[in-house]
């Protein structure tokens, strides 16, 4: 009778454990998605809404424009840009925010702190997901020299054209999000942009790495810059 | 063990079966909002910065 006990808990404690797996994987796989889809979807829409009341403001008082134009300095885990790469889809956009803290990447793209600002001079860098939470950069290896990143803060357009990459490296390697890069090829300062995910997809052995500079920029008053348009 | 549970549910087959469901979707809840949420980050499909090693 014992025997009989034990046989049966045993065997119901891996049941036990193979549903907990099963669930777990429905979790990363599946839920992760939904749950990052949705924020992404609010940090979006509270750029939006921010992004109007300060065009209403500046139209309310059209004494400093240029003064009211300029976006405030990045709050830690807060959205201020959005990405869009046509190369990963047409309707491929994400919210870029600041930092690189594992529940800010939950919500968006992250932006490393201490790296330069929207198309300033220096190197714009930015760290996404590979996989779970949105698969934002799922199709990373695609992107190609050419392609175009454009992102807006609300007040400009900012197209930067990829030069290199998909570059694999070390997790280590923290010289790729260097003002100038080394290993890019660019010679000398400039506006760049770096864009940094896992490889493989599922792993953490590696990092892939893109490098672009900025192209062209131009007040949102002037319309959807030619990359976003079909 | 589950057994067990079973026979400490009140009611007959069918009330037991309805409170055996809840009970599942309870502990789904607790995991999907709780456990696995704290369990997820140690995997390594965070890591996808160049400098956190």
């Amino acid at each position: 009778m014992p025997v009989r006990v034990i046989v049966r808990t045993v065997s119901e404690l891996c049941i036990t454990v193979g549903a907990l797996i099963v669930l777990f994987v429905v979790y990363v796989l599946f839920w992760t998605g939904v749950r990052a889809d949705r924020a992404m979807n609010d940090q979006i829409d509270q750029l939006q809404r921010q992004w109007s009341k300060a065009t209403a403001a500046t139209t309310a008082a059209p004494g400093g424009p240029a003064s009211q134009g300029r976006p405030g300095p990045y709050v830690p885990g807060r959205p201020f840009a959005v990405m869009y790469i046509p190369r990963l889809g047409f309707t491929w956009n994400k919210p870029v925010l600041e930092d690189t803290a594992v529940d800010t990447l939950k919500k968006g793209l992250g932006h490393y702190p201490g790296t330069a600002r929207l198309g300033q001079e220096g190197n714009f860098a930015v760290a996404g997901h590979r996989r779970t939470y949105g698969d934002p950069f799922k199709d990373f290896p695609r992107l190609r020299p050419g392609d175009a990143v454009v992102l807006t803060d609300g007040s400009t357009w900012f197209t930067y054209r990829i030069d290199k990459g998909p570059y694999k490296t070390v997790p280590t390697d923290v010289e790729v999000i260097d003002p100038v890069p080394r290993k890019s090829g660019y010679g000398r300062p400039g506006r760049y942009l770096t864009l940094t995910t896992c490889d493989p997809e599922w792993g953490h052995s590696h990092r892939l790495i893109v490098w672009a500079h900025l192209d062209a920029a131009q007040p949102v008053d002037a319309g959807k810059p030619a990359a976003l348009r079909r | 063990m589950y057994g067990w549970i079973w026979r400490r549910l009140p009611g007959n087959a069918w009330i037991k079966a309805m409170i055996s469901l809840v009970l599942v979707l309870a502990v789904v809840y607790v995991l999907f909002q709780y456990v696995f949420p704290w369990a997820e980050p140690l995997l390594p499909f965070n890591d996808v910065t160049v400098d956190n090693q």
